[in-house]
């Protein structure tokens, strides 16, 4: 079943274009992973389907529902969330206030106290919840930034190189978890370390220059020329 | 909320009721005791929106001044009671707000308070020349006091005891509201707008319902002001009456409950007290407006809590641990 | 023509040629510091305002020349722009958003300012004005204009195009553009950030306070012309877009005529309703203002 689907999704930005009817789509229940050069339009992707931007012509449809015009909360709303390339927390606020924020969406329709104390033993941020979000490790905010997606119950979480910035131990330990949450949610991952997407995504798409260059399997994506020409050989995977 | 917390409330309350009774022989100084009250209450307004939401509205005055020049109008004009009126015309100054907040929604920071500052200035000009309504820069004079049972009006120390319980019914409400889901979506929008929104906090839906709620507060505290002080016009409205409420809140520390009450309590009483040197207050004002924001952003009581945490995390990491803010 | 209509007409030409250059010229000011500093001058007004009156107060308490005193005073702002810069303006170099902490730090120096005026000048005079530099007249057809506004009009049309061929030729100009347009980067090429902050800010000053002397030479003047001064001078620069010295120089010029027409009609006072409606307009609509950087 389609989660996800985008169609002709175009953007320009002052005569650039940073996407060139891109055509994808997601499967429920799939890790579906994208990457592609800097400046490829990847982040561009993202904030379109987000709800962020606006895009210029194409259309987004989420779970049949068509959500071009629609704003971030009202995502949000409908199961559709997303993470930011530099981590975003509310660094003057301790964590459980980070956690508390994240709650007020579902109010009394979201997680209870057992699920929420579970997950938050999980991602390890028991320890963590008196300490100002800004004064954590990269890590730490990192695994935040996913409670407070999870705690909102969605259907779809698109995340912006989630191991950005990490340690090569934290990057292992980041997978793992991420790995752990493919069983919970669908995930759309964008990165560029190759690693990370072999690891974790069932699918991939290629994007190259703001178009879409080839989607499949990890193992199909490593052996087409174009991209090995155009990408795999300027990255270190 | 602890038996502390709820014990030094209470206190508080009773400390401040009991106030009025304790000047009531000397009306110079009963006089600025309600001006402060009245500027208490303006303080925790202008706070829920600077302090809680993050946004610096300059046109606050120019708010209060439409709730004002209506009540006027409702009591002299229409014949209305004061207790009719006031209600009346800070509905209406809180629509006004949200209609004047409403083309602004989407700026921020600097834009948002330029913005607010250009409003103010209309206003002003609003208030200078449609004299019809407001009898232009001459201002109104003679307002009543509030009429009272038995057909007298509420003056002298009945009338102080009023100011101080809706100053303090105004602080009180805003201490319950910021702890409500309502105050967790101001707090989130403060500290990073794009994140709230994109953890579903309605942004635009919560920033309209502050923009009502804080320009009730400016034009209740208005109609209080207009009956109070018997006079009023443009200047009493203007973009220094904004700016000086803005200093009550920055100085006495923003974003929290007792930061307006100790700016006020320090800062409305001197422009009384120092009569004759209005160009004084200016210079002083403006002072205290640039060391505030250079050195002292959190203001004093800020400044108390920063301290009070450093203290508490003496820990080689140095991970700071939020405190609780009153 | 009729000759009356003639003299209007070349009247209102020459008081809008007059005051677009000078509006142009503070709005480039503030527009320079804005767009290289993010600094937005409140307090432009009361700078303006003050190099006036202390010129006033150097021709009429120490017999000066208006020549003499405008040289000492454009001096002597040069070292309080310096002076503030040292004090109050680097403090904020590396905080970000910046440009709203510095709009309340320059509400305060405003008040400061306006207060001290209030101890002083509002004591001492209810109107200004500086003796001219040139005396004598000009006929343009049967319209006379004094030498002295013709001064002070190919003194503002002059220093603006030095400003602008400054910005586009000289390196500390082509510098002071990249600071505007990215800072990052300009700094990774190269160019002292931080030098370059105080250049603009005291190069910005400076020329608020040429204005104010060219305005109280060509024109008397009371305290009021500092607030309205600041209007104008933000409205230019919100319309003509933040950091555009070229749209300071367009929108200021067409405000300087704007005012001059009006003033045939109206108070002053409804040039300025107007300049308020019109920069709100475009906060509202486009923030980024008619032109780029």
């Amino acid at each position: 079943m389609k989660l996800l689907e985008v169609n002709g999704l175009s953007k320009n930005f002052g005569g650039v274009a940073a996407l060139s009817n891109v055509t994808a789509h997601s499967l429920a229940g799939e890790t579906l992973g994208m990457i592609g050069p800097n400046g490829s339009g990847k982040t561009t992707f993202v904030n379109i389907v987000s709800g962020h931007v606006r895009g210029d012509s194409g259309t987004v449809t989420f779970g049949g529902t068509n959500i071009a015009r629609m704003t971030p909360h009202q995502l949000a709303a409908v199961g559709l969330c997303r993470t930011y390339q530099a981590v975003r927390v509310f660094s003057a606020l301790s964590t459980q206030r980070n956690i508390d924020s994240a709650r007020l969406l579902l109010d009394g329709r979201g997680l209870d106290t057992a699920e929420l104390r579970e997950l938050v033993e999980w991602l390890r941020l028991d320890r963590s919840l008196n300490k100002e979000a800004g004064s954590l490790t990269l890590f730490e905010q990192r695994r935040l930034e996913l409670l407070m997606r999870l705690v909102l119950k969605p259907r779809l979480i698109m995340l912006d190189e989630p191991v950005g910035g990490l340690a090569v131990t934290e990057v292992n330990e980041m997978i793992k978890l991420l790995l752990e949450l493919k069983s919970r949610c669908s995930m759309f991952v964008i990165e560029h370390t190759m690693r990370v997407i072999r690891e974790l995504a069932d699918r991939v798409i290629v994007l190259i220059a703001g178009e879409k260059v080839v989607d499949g399997p990890p193992c199909e994506i490593l052996k087409n020329q174009r991209v090995i020409d155009e990408y795999l050989g300027t990255t270190h995977a | 909320m602890n038996t502390h917390t709820k014990f030094g409330i209470a206190a508080a309350t009773l400390l401040a009721l009991a106030l009025p009774f304790l000047v009531e022989g000397n009306r110079f100084f009963a006089f600025v005791l309600g001006m402060t009250f009245i500027s208490l209450l303006w303080a925790t307004g202008m706070n829920l929106m600077y302090g809680f939401v993050g946004l610096m509205p300059l046109m606050f005055a120019g708010i209060a001044g439409i709730a004002s020049y209506a009540m006027v109008y409702f009591t002299r004009t229409a014949g209305w009671s004061f207790w009719l009126a006031m209600p009346v015309a800070s509905l209406i100054a809180a629509l006004a707000g949200v209609a004047l907040g409403l083309p602004s929604l989407r700026l921020k920071g600097f834009y948002f308070t330029l913005c607010s500052l250009v409003i103010q200035s209309v206003l002003t000009l609003a208030f200078i020349f449609f004299p019809k309504f407001t009898n232009g820069d001459t201002g109104i004079n003679q307002i009543v006091p509030p009429d009272w049972f038995g057909g007298t009006r509420l003056k002298g120390f009945g009338f102080d005891f009023a100011i101080a319980v809706a100053a303090v019914a105004g602080v009180l409400f805003c201490a319950w509201l910021t702890r409500t889901r309502l105050g967790q979506r101001f707090v989130a929008i403060r500290e990073d707008d794009v994140l709230a929104e994109s953890i579903g906090i309605t942004v635009v839906r919560t920033k309209i319902i502050a923009f009502f709620i804080v320009s009730l507060y400016a034009g209740i505290g208005g109609c209080f002001y207009s009956a109070y002080v018997g006079f009023i016009s443009p200047r009493a409205f203007d973009v220094l009456v904004s700016l000086n409420v803005w200093l009550f809140v920055a100085f006495g520390g923003r974003g929290t409950i007792i930061g307006p009450i100790i700016g006020t309590a320090i800062l409305a009483p001197i422009p009384f007290l120092l009569q004759d040197l209005q160009a004084f207050k200016e210079i002083l004002s403006g002072t205290l407006i640039i060391v505030i924001t250079l050195m002292m952003p959190g203001g004093i009581y800020g400044a108390y809590l920063k301290a009070r945490s450093q203290r508490v995390s003496q820990s080689p990491e140095g991970l700071r641990e939020e405190v609780q803010r009153v | 023509m009729s000759d009356a209509n003639l003299l209007i007409l070349l009247s209102t030409l020459s008081t809008g040629l007059i005051l677009g250059a000078i509006f142009s010229l503070v709005a480039a000011g503030v527009t320079i510091v804005y767009g290289c500093v993010w600094l937005p001058n409140t307090s432009n007004g009361q700078f303006f305002l003050l190099a006036a009156l202390v010129a006033w107060s150097f021709t009429s308490s120490m017999g000066w020349s208006s020549l003499a005193a405008s040289i000492a005073v454009l001096l002597l702002g040069l070292l309080l722009a310096m002076l503030l810069e040292l004090v109050l303006i680097r403090r904020l170099y590396d905080t970000p958003n910046r440009n709203i902490a510095y709009f309340v730090v320059t509400l305060g120096l405003t008040q400061i300012m306006s207060g001290i005026f209030s101890l002083t000048y509002a004591k001492w005079s209810d109107q200004f004005s500086l003796p001219p530099i040139i005396e004598g007249l000009t006929m343009l057809g049967p319209f006379p204009i004094s030498n002295n506004r013709l001064l002070v009009m190919a003194v503002s049309l002059g220093v603006l195009a030095l400003l602008f061929t400054l910005l586009r030729y000289h390196p500390y100009g082509r510098a002071l553009r990249a600071v505007f347009q990215n800072r990052e980067a300009a700094a990774l090429r190269g160019v002292n950030v931080t030098a370059i902050y105080k250049l603009s800010f005291v190069l910005g000053s400076s020329i608020i306070f040429l204005g104010g002397i060219l305005f109280a030479l060509a024109y008397s003047f009371d305290l009021t012309v500092a607030w309205t001064m600041s209007i104008t001078a933000f409205a230019i620069m919100i319309i003509g877009g933040p950091g555009s010295v070229l749209g300071a120089l367009v929108v200021g010029m067409i405000f300087g005529f704007t005012q001059a027409i009006v003033s045939i009609f109206a108070s002053p006072t409804a040039a300025t309703f107007s300049y308020l409606g019109a920069m709100l307009v475009m906060l509202l609509f486009r923030p980024n203002g008619l032109f780029k950087r």
